[in-house]
């Protein structure tokens, strides 16, 4: 049984890459207004993980649950897939997806970009979805970039406008895919800027990112990921100033001292 | 109705010497037309590359006139225009009537002027992704323009014209078939030669297609085959 | 010594032909293009598809455009069950048998470019459409087809131009268009140069029109790929 207020369950996943098993089985949940942080070494499974829950990568084995509803799966020819496309489409525009690398639409304005699922998706009114951008915009603040192409802007900018585009979704949480990797260091601000009033607005958001400093501060709840397992996870206190575990223990230390 | 084994094979009843023939034919006019072309695109490269003005624009006029008009219409020139000249010459000889110029040697112009063009893009190209450096070595051990040009450059410049100049054989190859507006007895006419006296134009026409892919996928082989050849000493040994 | 009243005379009856040589370019590119593009998506599609685009475009590429005119034109007459058919009427005539063939060739070229087209569309704005939870259908009208198609516009705008050319080949299927004015007044008047420069430069002028809005259709498509105007208060 789920409860109504699980955004997003995750049970039992297992993902494999040939023969790599990147994921050995991993459960998590995030309550509606909990801030998720999932931390660990490359290679350890976190974006594997993310990836799962909209069925960018579709797991071998586990149970996938987004505001209670089931992910329907089946097996055909040896592989795994969604059962029902339209299910996983109208589930995935439920979720806002931020990407490492931003994969804005560059053929599109970024005031393109933010209205187009809004539009063209969710089928609502043009008007309602362009004020609505428009606001979001000057919420990241690019309310002076509206007509700019995504190819005339810095990283930081792209990242803060594909914030927007997620959130003109009205998602029920947000996923963010370590949206600071891809920055230069003087860039990594101002997107964190936007992500921590997100959170401030109680916003339910799952975030895999390698800023310990910053997950410390904003989450609710911090797992940590070793060889595709969930070593150790707890309060943010716990995981980042009394870890239990010595991998954890090393991993926090090395992260936060940089 | 004859078996296709009779109307195509070599016996007294069967097209295949005559086909046979044609495809001979349509690869001696492609290939005269296809060196005609590398002496047009040579010049070409030649007058786009000078830094005097004549050459330059002469080039320039010359290519984009002959990407820019169709093929059929280069030929009907040299068909019709040659011939006139000719004429105009045999009168003067005393002969009388109309002097058709050969279609062979028209199709070698004209399918040649016209691939001369793309040749001319292809050199140049290739001239270009030439490495400075290895001409400035060159320069430096002391070799003359003519070593230098027979030694380094000629042999660098085919290896990046090479795919270049696979495809315009190709193009020639196919655009050889408008050669048999002329009359001359290549695939394209033969096959229409076979159609007409048999009233079987399909099997005729599909005949003639097999033919040119026999043709266009044979030297694509050998294009590879040379392309490999002429990269050997970029890839790493075995 | 140039005979203006000639070449004024042969550039009229030249110009009778371009409505015919317009119709054929444009009605071969544009169904060219449809059809281009269900056989890139067909060799995606599954390996049968790809099997048979394969074929198709390997035939298409690796054979003469006036033998392919001759198949259609000719060739498919001879079967009864083809002069039957509903379909007689226009194989009969040789405006939609050079449609016809025009198109099957460009669509063979086309195939290759929009594939091109395809392959270059970025993974991540895929995958950005995937996660927004785009149908397919949506992810290819609004994303991936709108990216392929500016990735492939310069190289279709070569091949445009050389099916604008190769509608000249209309003629030897006796379809007077440009190219079959010229013949005609070739054959009556020998004066081949002259008929050359005319029909010429009618050609030259289709093919720099045809570059000239290629390029701007290029340039409206692409902006960001420049770098930025200074748009003050640019419009949505």
């Amino acid at each position: 049984m789920s409860s109504p207020e699980i955004v997003v369950a995750v049970s039992n996943l297992h993902k494999r890459f040939g023969a790599l098993e990147v994921l050995k089985g991993v459960s998590l949940e995030a309550h509606t207004g909990e801030v998720v942080s999932i931390i660990g070494a490359s290679g350890s499974g976190k974006s594997t993980l993310l990836r799962c829950i909209p069925l960018l990568e579709v797991p071998e084995e586990g149970e996938i649950r987004i505001s209670g509803e089931e992910v329907a799966l089946r097996t055909r020819g040896g592989r795994r897939e969604a059962a029902d496309a339209k299910q996983v489409n109208r589930l995935r525009s439920q979720l806002g997806f931020v990407f490492q690398s931003f994969n804005l639409w560059q053929h599109m304005t970024v005031l393109q970009n933010v209205v187009e699922v809004p539009v063209h998706v969710q089928r609502r009114p043009r008007a309602e979805a362009v004020a609505e951008a428009e606001s979001l915009l000057e919420k990241v603040g690019l309310a002076e970039k509206l007509n700019a192409y995504p190819s005339h802007l810095s990283g930081g900018q792209q990242q803060r406008a594909a914030i927007a585009r997620a959130l003109a979704m009205r998602p029920q949480a947000l996923l963010f895919d370590e949206p600071t990797s891809a920055l230069d260091p003087e860039l990594v601000g101002e997107v964190l800027r936007v992500m921590r009033s997100l959170a401030e607005e109680g916003r339910t958001m799952l975030i895999v990112t390698h800023e310990m400093a910053f997950a410390a501060e904003v989450s609710s709840h911090a797992v940590f990921l070793a060889d595709g397992r969930i070593e150790e996870e707890g309060p943010p206190s716990q995981i980042f100033r009394d870890p239990q575990s010595e991998r954890c223990r090393q991993f926090v230390q090395r992260h936060l001292d940089r | 109705m004859a078996s296709s084994l009779e109307l195509f094979g070599f016996g007294p009843q069967g097209w295949g010497h005559q086909l046979l023939l044609a495809g001979l034919m349509t690869l001696a006019v492609s290939a005269s037309a296809f060196f005609f072309g590398i002496a047009c695109g040579t010049l070409g490269a030649w007058g786009k590359s000078s830094h005097a003005l004549l050459p330059r624009l002469a080039a320039d006029v010359y290519t984009t006139v002959v990407r820019g008009v169709p093929d059929l219409l280069v030929i009907y020139l040299f068909y019709f225009g040659g011939s006139t000249a000719v004429s105009a010459i045999a009168h003067a000889f005393g002969a009388e009537g109309f002097w058709g110029l050969n279609g062979f040697l028209v199709g070698m112009l004209a399918v040649g002027l016209v691939s001369g063009a793309y040749e001319t893009e292809v050199l140049r190209g290739a001239y270009l992704a030439i490495p400075r450096g290895e001409i400035e070595a060159a320069k430096a051990a002391g070799m003359g323009r003519w070593l230098m040009l027979h030694r380094i450059i000629a042999p660098r410049l085919l290896r990046f014209a090479l795919p270049g100049m696979g495809n315009v054989w190709q193009q020639v190859l196919k655009e050889s078939a408008l050669v048999s507006v002329t009359g001359l007895v290549e695939i394209m006419r033969q096959t229409q030669i076979g159609a007409g006296s048999t009233r079987q134009p399909f099997a005729f026409y599909i005949v003639g297609f097999l033919l040119y892919l026999v043709l266009t996928t044979l030297s694509g082989f050998l294009l590879h085959a040379a392309e490999r050849h002429s990269a050997r000493s970029e890839r790493r040994p075995a | 010594m140039i005979d203006t009243d000639f070449l004024a005379e042969t550039l009229l009856k030249l110009l009778g032909g371009l409505p015919i040589t317009l119709e054929l370019s444009t009605i071969s590119i544009l169904a060219g293009v449809v059809l281009a593009v269900l056989l890139a998506l067909l060799r995606q599609a599954s390996r049968v598809g790809g099997l048979f685009v394969r074929a198709y475009v390997f035939v298409l590429r690796g054979t003469p455009l006036l033998l392919q005119i001759f198949l259609v034109y000719y060739g498919l007459g001879q079967f009864p069950l083809i002069r039957h058919s509903i379909l007689w009427p226009f194989l009969r005539e040789p405006w939609w048998c050079a449609i016809l063939a025009l198109t099957l060739n460009t669509a063979a070229y086309g195939s290759e470019i929009v594939r091109g087209g395809l392959a270059a569309v970025p993974t991540g704005a895929v995958e950005a459409a995937r996660v927004a939870g785009m149908s397919r259908w949506t992810m290819y009208r609004r994303i991936i087809l709108p990216l392929a198609f500016r990735q492939a516009l310069p190289a279709y705008g070569n091949e445009w131009v050389i099916m604008v050319k190769s509608t000249s080949l209309a003629s030897i299927v006796t379809l007077m268009e440009v190219t079959g004015q010229a013949y005609a007044i070739i054959s009556e008047t020998y004066r081949a140069m002259e008929v050359f420069l005319c029909a010429g430069a009618i050609y030259l002028t289709l093919t720099f029109l045809l570059t000239r809005a290629i390029g701007a259709l290029e340039h409206r498509l692409t902006p960001y790929l420049r770098r930025p105007e200074t748009t003050l208060g640019g419009l949505a």
